[in-house]
């Protein structure tokens, strides 16, 4: 073949997308050499002894970032361990995420924490199988993970038992096309252009509220602390 | 001004009177125009360019940007506009007073860009009517002023005449669709870079997409 780039001929991209998918490269030798010398996150190991059978298997990704595959059944408890343990205490959620890899496969959602004191990161992974997208609600350890699991719920169709409002948040409300970062979702939507035009015209901007999400938002008051009352005063 | 011209003012004939008083309007018009900016993207920062002084918006008569509807003239919708941002675009559009004009700033605006996907608006003029497309990726600010200078001439070739028939919307069709629905999927039809046509014509397999030596450096 005239494209192929080891034989020094002439070739251009588009002699390489001709070629279709090559093999990929045999780092299995290399990644498991890699492993052997990451020190690893003494979390694992302390999460494995907590809950012996939920943790699944573990790896190590990117040179140093460690991944754990856990049971979904026990999330909750197992994250609020990670959280509230003193040895552990991841108290920063960075990220929930969620990964499609296709083909039937079961779908990754992804908790990204970070432990402040500890400077340590760890990445959590569940794994749902495409009949039963449902896992429990983590709002209650991290309330930041509110808007995280909407929007997870929004793009991939996963839901948050006990979450205090599982609403889609990025798309539209009367959005009926389904779940656009799933795989199987086409790259332009289920409708018609012409569909997809009429629908977001038929919604008014203000549905996108509650009325309680608006009600709630009173000015927050500072609290001048007891010794402090006199510097206070005259503020605001 | 021009308004005290031998023959203008002079003859008595009314349709010549109706020809002066158009331009006297025109006049005011054209040279007033205010422009509603809607900047959702980066078109809006060459839009700020255009109005800031080196390049001085100010000097053909966009005095100011009017951040109200109500005071504005011309619509520069200037960035890419979702699904969800167009009952916003279209009711910004609604509060708009009569006369009032639009522009689609760039590529994304006038056919939907790079983002052929299922998010994104196809061309603003499925949602409201334009009067000038600007293109550009964004725009540079001459092509801003160029097509506001288009839209003046436009104003100038107007007349009060048959301006209701020219710029008259259906009321019913007010928070509606601009275009019915053959008209949208003509306008929004795949182009050149579009990925559906790149898997049709065979000359991209999408499937070749993650493979090793790609990755390596």
């Amino acid at each position: 073949m005239t494209g192929d780039p080891s034989s020094g001929g002439p070739f251009s991209g588009f002699d390489l997308v001709a070629a279709g998918p090559g093999v990929s490269r045999d780092d299995s030798g290399e990644a498991a050499a890699r492993d052997r010398v990451a020190p690893g996150n003494p979390s694992v190991t302390a999460l494995r002894d907590q809950f012996p059978g939920a943790v699944f298997r573990n790896e190590i990704c990117a040179g140093d970032e460690d991944v754990v595959y856990v049971d979904p059944e026990r999330i909750t408890e197992m994250l609020g361990w990670l959280h509230n343990d003193p040895e552990q205490h991841y108290d920063h959620l960075a990220d929930i995420t969620a990964v499609d890899y296709g083909g039937g496969r079961p779908i990754e959602v992804v908790y990204q924490l970070w432990s402040i004191p500890h400077r340590a990161a760890l990445r959590v992974k569940c794994e749902l199988s495409l009949d039963a997208l449902e896992i429990e609600s983590i709002t209650g350890i991290w309330v930041g993970a509110d808007w995280l699991e909407r929007e997870v719920y929004d793009l991939f169709g996963i839901t948050f038992t006990g979450h205090p409002d599982l609403r889609r948040i990025l798309m539209p409300e009367n959005y009926a096309e389904g779940y656009p970062l799933r795989k199987d979702f086409p790259l332009r939507g289920r409708f018609s252009r012409a569909e997809q035009t009429r629908r977001a015209l038929t919604q008014d901007p203000e549905d996108y509220y509650v009325p309680g999400e608006i009600a709630e938002r009173v000015p927050q008051v500072v609290e001048p602390a007891a010794g402090e009352e006199g510097d206070a005063e005259g503020v605001g | 001004m021009g308004i005290d011209k031998p023959g203008i003012l002079g003859s008595g004939s009314p349709t010549f009177l109706t020809t002066k008083l158009d331009f006297v309007v025109n006049w005011a018009r054209r040279n007033s125009l205010w422009p509603m900016p809607f900047g959702t993207a980066c078109c809006a920062i060459e839009m700020m360019a255009s109005a800031a002084s080196n390049y001085d918006l100010a000097r053909f008569g966009m005095e100011r940007m009017s951040f109200s509807p109500r005071q504005a003239d011309v619509l520069i919708c200037a960035g890419r506009v979702p699904y969800k941002l167009a009952p916003v675009l279209r009711r910004i559009w609604d509060q708009m007073m009569q006369p009032k004009w639009c522009i689609s700033m760039g590529a994304c605006a006038s056919s939907g860009g790079v983002f052929d996907v299922y998010s994104m608006v196809q061309g603003i003029d499925t949602i409201v009517p334009v009067d000038v497309y600007i293109p550009g990726c964004p725009p540079r600010p001459e092509g801003l002023i160029y097509g506001l200078m288009m839209v003046q001439e436009k104003i100038r070739g107007e007349s009060l005449a048959y301006h209701d028939e020219l710029r008259a919307e259906d009321p019913l069709a007010v928070g509606r669709p601009r275009a019915d629905d053959e008209e949208v999927a003509d306008l929004t039809g795949p182009f050149g870079n579009s990925t559906h046509q790149n898997r049709v014509s065979g000359l991209v397999d999408t499937d070749a997409i993650g493979r090793a030596e790609d990755r390596l450096p």
